[in-house]
């Protein structure tokens, strides 16, 4: 019985073994296929549908204007301009608001309070001065566009609007080796990078999906076009005539964002063809029908998905730099302090890029956030040339009411158009913000494409500075 | 302040020789490493491939030939096989070198771990075609076994690798070989291409950028000493026979329906209608995928809705829902007006 049992079951291995090479490579994907034949045919005999004919027209009419050669491009540059108007014009009010009430208020009540208790002047200097203000700078310059920008992005993408991009922009994306919603995770970092990368889940093809990361740094955020627009207003506005000063130095920034555009576009390209040569990649772009965007919907996840993340993880960052950034400037190894070491080391390497020591070190240090940086720059020049009349102390960050001042600070630091030029390349090209570089290694779960990610941009910043620089002497 | 001409001359250097030792792939760091992997064990392993390779043929092999497979010198050459007798994995006979059953469990290993390995680039990455069989010819020393029946589990034991040869099983198992040269079809029958031999690479990489694969069904037209004519998917193709001996066909007794009249999706015209017949056997796993997550099934009337201002790619309407689909893609779906 035993025997006629074993026999029995070898043949049948033997016969499976003869029938898996018989069923041959394409079986799993037959079998997948008759899968969906079956439903296919189920749901037709079961399911009933209303019709839908006249909203249907509708759709298809709008499709044809939205992604026509006429309206398509046109209609994309109005509605994105419009956007990040709004953006920019809505947020100046409640920008100031906040910086008055942390800053100007907050702060000097803070440090009454910690006078009248006593407290030692290192404990206040480094907690208030140092923690609070920088949370405090992160949080005025920061919230208000965000909080602006992400809902009026997400009412365009429930309505439909923002598939319709991809659409129009796949051709010149796919060319770059990329996805045509690459376009919109683009367009989000433009707010936030760290929304932008955050943004890339919409890309379910994973090559694609890595470059959206990587590449995302190129669009310039929201913290860096304060530091464009003042840059440019002092150096570039100040290069021309009068009359020219505005359209020249608005040129400038809108150029210095072109240039972030084009660069992701060839860092596309590159990636694409190089290191992310081997990762898989499909493609795939649902375009939904249109519907009326759900308003208080959208502003209730927006507000609490994207922008108070956002916040939250920034101001995780900003707290120990405000910390490091006290701390540098005031402790002083026999009278001098460590910042002014570092300024005084790396002055040569910054003058080799166009840029100087106080710029290196403020980007070191401001590393958690875009948004300091101007305001550190300010402290440290001010800092290193002992100018006692203007600021708020050492280590203390601020910030001029007064253009013209903020000018003079940075003439006295040496500053020249150069500085001004490069210091505007650089703010573009260089390293992502660390609140970013923690978010793509949440994303990507990999720390060969966050350092990628980090260093990429940062190398070619200082490649491109130093070409500038060099032949700008030259010439 | 330097001379900035002397800096901008200096600062040019520097930057084309850190891209001449970086470069990622060509770099000289890279090309370092790519020697550093060249040791015994590989020169070993790569012997016993090629002794199996000429067994299956009914070659002989012979210390000159495994000189030539592994391009090193004779006396090198004689080494290595010294070596591989001493481990008894090889017998010499008449200058003859010949497997042992020992050395022939080994060589399948390392032609599992190959297969596989080429089977998870094709699948699971977007290497390209011309690249799997080179990067699985690198990859194959590296894995042991454990961790290619791992990989096997993992991508559901594949039968078969993306040319078409068999993958041996754990135990080294293989199917009976069938299937003949393309050279030696009979005019007028219908075969399925079975296998493409992807040595040497330049006849490999002509045949792939002709489209041909392996399941694609041909018609044979007509064969002569000069060249070989076929039908596949509608087209006509020439093949010299020195191209054509790379490809093993079988014969097919019921062809799949002949898709006669098909047509690629992507030849559908704005507004017209049309219904899928199937998807390319080129189209492979997650691409493959997405389109069937789609519902782009056989019998699925598709219609060519919205063109943007560029010809790629276009939006279709499937099973009511808008997807736009780039040409790279239509390419692979088969339909019929």
């Amino acid at each position: 019985m035993e025997n006629i049992n074993n026999t029995y079951r070898e043949s049948i291995i033997s016969e499976a073994t003869t029938l898996r090479w018989e069923v041959g490579e394409n079986f799993h994907d037959s079998l997948m296929e008759s899968i969906y034949k079956n439903a296919s045919e189920i749901a037709a005999h079961s399911v009933t549908k209303k019709n839908k004919q006249q909203n249907h027209t509708f759709d298809q009419k709008l499709d044809k204007i939205i992604t026509s050669r006429m309206f398509g491009f046109p209609a994309m540059f109005i509605v994105l301009a419009v956007v990040f108007w709004v953006t920019i014009i809505g947020s100046n009010a409640p920008s100031a608001m906040l910086a008055s009430v942390l800053i100007d208020k907050i702060h000097p009540w803070l440090k009454e309070i910690a006078a009248a208790i006593s407290t030692p002047l290192w404990i206040s200097g480094l907690l208030i001065d140092g923690a609070y203000l920088g949370m405090a700078w992160v949080v005025s310059v920061m919230l208000p566009p965000m909080a602006i920008f992400f809902p009026l992005f997400t009412l365009l993408e429930d309505f439909g609007y923002l598939p319709r991009v991809s659409f129009n922009m796949d051709s010149l994306f796919r060319k770059a080796g990329a996805h045509g919603k690459q376009a919109l995770t683009m367009s989000m970092g433009f707010g936030c990078n760290v929304a932008g990368v955050i943004a890339t889940r919409v890309i379910d093809s994973p090559r694609e999906r890595l470059i959206a990361i990587i590449t995302n740094n190129f669009a310039l955020c929201n913290g860096r076009w304060p530091t464009q627009i003042l840059i440019a207003t002092i150096f570039i506005g100040g290069a021309v005539p009068g009359y020219l000063a505005g359209i020249a130095s608005a040129g400038a920034v809108v150029g210095v964002a072109l240039l972030g555009v084009v660069l992701s576009l060839v860092v596309s390209w590159g990636l694409s063809r190089t290191v992310l040569k081997g990762e898989a990649s499909t493609f795939s772009l649902e375009l939904p029908p249109y519907r009326p965007p759900r308003i208080l919907r959208t502003l209730y996840t927006s507000l609490i998905d994207r922008t108070a993340i956002v916040l939250w993880r920034a101001v995780i960052f900003a707290v120990p730099a405000g910390l490091v950034i006290w701390l540098v400037s005031n402790i002083t190894i026999e009278g001098i302090s460590l910042a002014e070491y570092f300024i005084n080391w790396s002055n040569p390497f910054g003058l080799l890029f166009g840029l100087n020591g106080v710029i290196l070190l403020a980007y070191i240090i401001a590393i958690p956030a875009n948004e300091i940086v101007i305001p550190t720059i300010l402290m440290l020049t001010v800092l290193t040339l002992g100018m006692n009349s203007v600021g708020a102390g050492d280590g203390v960050m601020f910030e001029l009411e007064s253009v013209n001042a903020t000018a003079d600070i940075f003439k006295a630091g040496g500053w020249t158009l150069l500085t001004g030029i490069n210091l505007m390349l650089f703010s573009l090209i260089h390293n992502p913000c660390s609140t970013t570089i923690y978010t793509i290694y949440k994303e990507t779960r990999s720390l060969k494409w966050t350092t990628v990610s980090a260093l990429l941009p940062v190398v070619m910043g200082f490649i491109i500075t130093f070409f500038v620089a060099q032949i700008w002497r030259l010439i | 302040m330097n001379n900035p001409l002397e800096t901008l001359i200096i600062g040019t250097i520097i930057l084309f020789v850190l891209c001449v030792l970086f470069w990622p792939g060509k770099g000289i760091l890279a090309n370092w490493k790519k020697l550093q992997k060249q040791s015994l064990k590989i020169l070993i392993e790569d012997a016993l491939k090629h002794l199996y390779d000429f067994e299956d043929k009914n070659i002989s092999s012979t210390l000159h030939s495994l000189s030539g497979y592994l391009s090193i010198s004779g006396d090198e050459a004689a080494k290595i096989a010294q070596k591989l007798k001493d481990i008894s994995l090889i017998d010499i006979h008449n200058e003859k070198l010949l497997l042992t059953p020992d050395g022939r469990t080994y060589a399948l290993k390392i032609i599992r771990v190959h297969r596989l390995w080429e089977s998870y680039l094709a699948d699971e990455t977007g290497v390209k075609e011309k690249d799997w069989h080179l990067r699985a010819e690198e990859k194959e020393h590296y894995i042991d076994q454990e961790e290619a029946n791992i990989l096997a589990a993992r991508m559901g034991n594949p039968a078969y690798d993306p040319h078409g040869d068999p993958i041996p099983t754990a135990s080294g198992d293989l199917p009976v070989k069938k299937g003949k040269h393309l050279t030696e079809a009979a005019v007028g029958k219908v075969y399925k291409i079975v296998h493409i031999e992807d040595e040497p690479i330049a006849i490999y990489s002509q045949i792939v950028a002709m489209g041909l694969y392996p399941g694609m069904q041909l018609k044979i037209v007509e064969v002569t000493k000069e060249k070989i004519k076929f039908v596949a998917e509608g087209e006509e193709c020439v093949l010299s026979p020195l191209i054509a001996t790379n490809l093993t066909v079988a014969q097919i007794i019921i062809p799949e329906k002949i898709k006669k009249d098909f047509k690629t999706l992507s030849s559908l015209k704005i507004g017209e209608e049309g219904e899928v017949v199937g998807i390319s056997r080129a189209c492979r796993k997650q691409q493959r995928r997405r389109l069937l997550d789609f519902g782009i099934v056989p019998g699925t009337k598709i219609i060519s809705e919205l063109q943007g201002f560029s010809k790629d790619p276009i939006a279709y309407k499937i099973r009511g829902t808008l997807i736009a689909l780039r040409k790279q893609q239509t390419d692979y779906i088969y339909i019929k007006k």
